[in-house]
C-alpha cells in the first residue's frame, strides 16, 4: 500500500486550512446546535416509549413488528447520534450536565467510562497504527497485509458474523483487553479487576431489557423479552456495518508507530483522513449513522458537534484535492462490499506489501 | 409531617431513585416531559416564570417572577442561584433576593447591567434584554446567612450600588416585625450611590419612610460629594456601635467599612453579603505554573490571583457562577500540587481533589483536570 508522502510545507498548509474549517463551526456554536442535539434526545426516548409500549401492551404480529422497529430505532438514535457525540465532548461547551461528556451514559452493554478510554483516547488518538489503535480489526478480524497471519484469522468471516450481531459486547469488552490475558501480559485478578465496570454494566442493561420491562406488562414477558433482544440485534447490525464501513474498506490506509513518531497535528490530520472512509447518503441516513458516515470529518474533528459534518464535508473535500489526498467516498453497498472483500481476502495468508509496516 | 411518615416516604424516594428502576425513573427525561407540558412544571426543580419587569434606574431592572410549588420561600436578605440557557450554553449566577419573604407566591431580584461593551456572555445584561416577559428560568433553594437574628437590636444597613438589593427584604421583614410589635427599635439605612436618577428603589423607600417613622433613610450621592470615608458617612449615626450592621455593596467599600468595624472592636456585630470576591493579601505567595491536562494547556497564575481569571486570562472559559465559592459551578480536579482558599486561607495538597477555580489560589505549581 503506498501512499502519497507530503511535503513539510504541504503539511502545514493542510494543517492551517483544516483549522481554518475548524474554527469556521467552532466559533458559530450557539442555540441552534443545542436544538439539535435536544430534538434527537426527545426522538430516541419518543420511540423507545412508543416501541416499549406496543411490544407490552399489544397482542398481534403489527405491533410486535413495528414496536421491535420503534425501539430499534431509539436505540440507534440514542447510542449514535446523541450518545456517541455527546461522550466525545461535543456538547461540553454547553454547561448542561445533561449533555457533558464525563456524565453521560448510554443505552447499550458498554461502560461509558471504558469507551471514553478507549475509544476517545486509543482509537483517536492512534487512528489506525498498527499494533496501537486495538479497534484496527477489534484485535480478532485481519484486515491489512501488513497484519500477520495467524491460523486463527482462517475463520475470520465467521469471527465476522459474530462480531456483527454481538457487537454492542464486542465494543463493551474492547477494554477489557482479553487478548492479553490470552497471551499471559496480564494475571486473571489483573482482568477480573479490569472488567467490574464492564460486568456492572452488563447487569444494569440485561436487567432492564430481560427483566424489568417484561415484568412489568408480566402478562406479556415473553413477547416483551423477545423485542427487546431483536431490537438490540438490529441495534448491533447497523452499528457494527456504519462502524465497519468507517475505517476498513478498500483505500484506508494503516500506520506503522515510526512513521507517526513526531507528528505535528498537520501529520495527524493527514493520517486521519488516510484512515477513514465515508458513507455518501441523505440527511435521515446521515442522523442513523450518528453522522458516522462522515467519518473523515470526524475523524478530523471528532468534538465538533457531527450534524455540522455535513457542513464542512464540501470545504474537507476541497482541501483534499488541493493537496491531492484521496478523499475516501462512496455509497453503502460499495463500501461494505470492499469491506466483507477484506475479511475474506485477509483470512488468507499473504505478503506483507509494505516492510516497513509489518508487525512483528 | 409525623415521624414514620417520614421515615416511609424517604425509604420510598430512595427506593424509586434505584438505579435498577431506569429508565422508568429517569429524571432528565420526566422533566422535560412535564417542561414540555409546562414549562414551569418539573419533579426537581424550582422553576420560575418571568411575570413582571419594572425598570429600577436606567442600569438596573427589577424582574418578578411566579415559582412552582417547589419553591420554599426565603429569609430576608438571602440569595439565589439563578441558571438561564442563553445562545445553547447554560449559565448560573447569583442574586439577592429583593423582595418581601412574605409574599409567597412571587418572588423578585433586581439586576445592575454590567458596564462597557464586552466580548463575553454577561448573564445580567442579557437578563435585561433577552429575558421576556412568560420565559421560564431554573432557581435554587435561597441560601446565605446574611439575615435578621431571631431577637433583633437597633439595625444599621449600610450598602452601595446593587448592595441595597437584600436590604429591601431586610426591611420588609423589619416592617412586618415592627407592625406585628416584635420589633420596636429603630432603623437607619444608609446607602452611597453616584446621585438620585442612580439610587434603586429611591421613590418606594421614601415612601416606606412617610408611612414608618422608625425607619430613617441617608442616601450619599457621589456625583455631588465625592466619595465619603468611612467616618464621614458615620457621622449620620453616632450611634453605630450599639447596632447590629449588615453590609453589601462593592469589594472596597465593603472593606474599607470592615476595617471600620474591625478596627472598633466591633467585628461580630457586622454581617456581610459580598458580591464578589474580597481583595486579600496571601503572604508569600509566588506565581505558579499550572498544568491543564485536558486542555494541554499551561498556564501562569500570579501571586496571591485566583485559579479563575488567571485561567480566563489565558483565553480557557471554565464555567463559573457567582465567583465567591458559594455556587460550586467552577468546580474542577487537581490532580496535583498545593492550593490555598482565598476565603478561609486553608492549604491543601490531597491529589485528585475538587477545588473551586474562583477561590482557589496556587501555592505550588499545579495539574489541573480542566
Ligand atoms: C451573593 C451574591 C448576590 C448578588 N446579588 C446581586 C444583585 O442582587 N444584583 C446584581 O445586579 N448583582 C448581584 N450579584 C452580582 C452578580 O452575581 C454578578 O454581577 C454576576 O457575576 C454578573 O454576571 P455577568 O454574567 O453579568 O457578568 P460576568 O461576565 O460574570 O462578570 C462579572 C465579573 O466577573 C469578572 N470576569 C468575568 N469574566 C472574566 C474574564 N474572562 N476575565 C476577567 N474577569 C472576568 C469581571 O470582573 C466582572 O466584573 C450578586 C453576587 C453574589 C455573589
Amino acid at each position: 500500500m503506498t501512499r502519497k508522502k507530503l511535503s513539510r510545507t504541504d503539511i502545514a498548509g493542510l494543517q492551517a486550512d483544516l483549522d481554518a474549517v475548524r474554527d469556521s463551526v467552532m466559533s458559530t456554536l450557539g442555540d441552534k446546535d443545542v436544538a439539535h442535539i435536544r430534538k434527537m434526545i426527545r426522538r430516541a426516548r419518543g420511540s423507545a416509549i412508543a416501541g416499549r409500549t406496543m411490544l407490552g401492551l399489544g397482542f398481534d404480529p403489527v405491533t410486535f413488528v413495528v414496536g421491535v422497529a420503534a425501539l430499534a430505532h431509539a436505540k440507534i438514535v440514542e447510542n449514535m447520534e446523541v450518545g456517541h457525540n455527546v461522550m466525545h465532548g461535543q456538547y461540553d461547551w454547553t454547561n448542561d450536565p445533561s449533555l457533558n461528556s464525563l456524565r453521560y451514559e448510554w443505552d447499550n452493554v458498554c461502560d461509558a467510562g471504558m469507551w471514553r478510554h478507549f475509544h476517545n483516547y486509543e482509537h483517536h488518538t492512534y487512528t489506525n497504527i498498527l499494533g496501537k489503535d486495538r479497534d484496527f480489526g477489534y484485535t480478532i478480524l485481519r484486515l491489512s497485509d501488513e497484519q500477520k497471519w495467524h491460523p486463527f484469522f482462517l475463520l475470520q468471516p465467521v469471527w465476522n458474523a459474530i462480531l456483527a450481531l454481538a457487537f454492542e459486547w464486542g465494543v463493551g469488552g474492547h477494554d477489557v483487553q482479553a487478548e492479553r490475558f490470552l497471551k499471559g501480559e496480564m494475571s486473571f485478578r489483573q482482568l477480573a479487576e479490569r472488567s467490574k465496570p464492564f460486568h456492572r454494566k452488563i447487569r444494569k442493561q440485561l436487567v432492564k431489557d430481560y427483566v424489568l420491562f417484561p415484568l412489568l406488562t408480566f402478562w406479556n414477558a415473553p413477547r416483551v423479552l423477545l423485542g427487546n433482544l431483536l431490537a438490540n440485534l438490529i441495534r448491533n447490525l447497523w452499528s457494527y456495518a456504519i462502524i465497519f464501513c468507517g475505517h476498513f474498506p478498500d483505500g484506508t490506509q494503516v500506520f506503522s508507530e515510526e512513521e507517526t513518531r513526531d507528528e505535528t497535528r498537520g501529520d495527524w490530520y493527514y493520517r486521519q483522513i488516510c484512515g477513514s472512509a465515508n458513507i455518501e447518503g441523505g440527511r435521515a441516513f446521515h442522523i442513523l449513522t450518528g453522522h458516522l458516515s462522515h467519518q473523515i470529518e470526524h475523524h478530523l474533528f471528532p468534538d465538533m458537534p457531527a450534524h455540522r459534518y455535513a457542513e464542512i464535508a464540501p470545504q474537507v473535500q476541497a482541501i483534499c484535492a488541493k493537496y491531492g489526498i484521496r478523499y475516501n467516498t462512496a455509497n453503502f453497498w460499495r463500501q461494505y462490499g470492499t469491506v466483507l472483500g477484506k475479511v475474506f481476502r485477509h483470512a488468507l495468508p499473504s505478503r506483507r506489501a509494505n516492510a516497513a509496516l509489518a508487525q512483528a | 409531617m409525623s415521624t414514620p411518615f417520614a421515615a416511609i416516604r424517604q425509604h420510598a424516594l430512595r427506593t424509586l431513585q434505584s438505579p435498577w428502576l431506569h429508565p422508568l425513573n429517569d429524571t432528565d427525561a420526566l422533566n422535560e416531559l412535564l417542561g414540555s407540558l409546562n414549562p414551569r412544571w418539573s419533579l426537581t426543580e424550582v422553576r420560575a416564570e418571568l411575570s413582571g419587569r419594572r425598570a429600577e434606574t436606567p442600569d438596573t431592572v427589577s424582574l418578578e417572577f411566579r415559582p412552582n410549588r417547589l419553591w420554599n420561600g426565603f429569609a430576608a436578605g438571602q440569595h439565589v442561584t439563578i441558571t438561564v440557557d442563553i445562545d445553547g450554553v447554560r449559565h448560573q449566577r447569583v442574586y439577592s433576593l429583593s423582595s418581601d419573604p412574605a409574599q409567597a407566591e412571587r418572588l423578585t431580584l433586581t439586576v445592575k447591567r454590567q458596564p462597557g461593551d464586552r466580548q463575553r456572555t454577561s448573564v445580567s445584561n442579557w437578563l435585561h434584554d433577552g429575558l421576556r416577559l412568560g420565559d421560564v428560568v431554573t432557581l435554587s433553594a435561597a441560601a446565605g446567612d446574611f439575615v435578621l437574628p431571631g431577637a433583633a437590636r437597633p439595625a444599621l444597613l449600610l450598602s452601595a450600588g446593587s448592595g441595597i438589593t437584600p436590604m429591601r427584604a431586610l426591611l420588609h421583614a423589619l416592617r412586618q416585625r415592627a407592625a406585628a410589635g416584635t420589633f420596636t427599635d429603630d432603623v437607619v439605612l444608609i446607602h452611597v450611590c453616584r446621585d438620585r436618577a442612580d439610587q434603586i428603589f429611591a421613590d418606594e423607600l421614601a415612601a416606606l419612610v412617610r408611612e414608618w417613622p422608625a425607619l430613617r433613610l441617608v442616601a450619599w450621592h457621589t456625583a455631588s460629594r465625592g466619595r465619603p470615608t468611612v467616618a464621614k458617612l458615620l457621622e449620620a449615626v453616632p450611634d453605630y456601635a450599639a447596632r447590629d450592621t449588615w453590609l453589601c455593596g462593592p469589594a472596597t467599600f465593603m472593606a474599607d467599612v470592615e476595617a471600620h468595624w474591625q478596627a472598633a472592636g466591633l467585628a461580630a456585630r457586622l454581617r456581610l453579603e459580598r458580591f464578589g470576591l474580597a481583595p486579600r493579601v496571601v503572604e508569600g505567595a509566588a506565581s505558579a505554573e499550572i498544568r491543564c491536562e485536558r486542555s494541554e494547556r499551561l498556564f501562569t497564575a500570579g501571586a496571591g490571583e485566583a485559579l479563575l481569571p488567571a485561567a480566563e486570562r489565558a483565553g480557557l472559559k471554565p464555567a463559573y457562577g457567582c465567583r465567591i465559592g458559594i455556587c460550586r459551578t467552577c468546580l474542577c480536579r487537581k490532580r496535583s500540587g498545593t492550593v490555598e482558599n482565598l476565603v478561609t486561607g486553608e492549604q491543601s495538597s490531597e491529589p485528585d481533589e475538587w477545588i473551586r477555580l474562583c477561590v482557589s489560589t496556587p501555592r505550588s505549581d499545579l495539574q489541573l483536570d480542566l
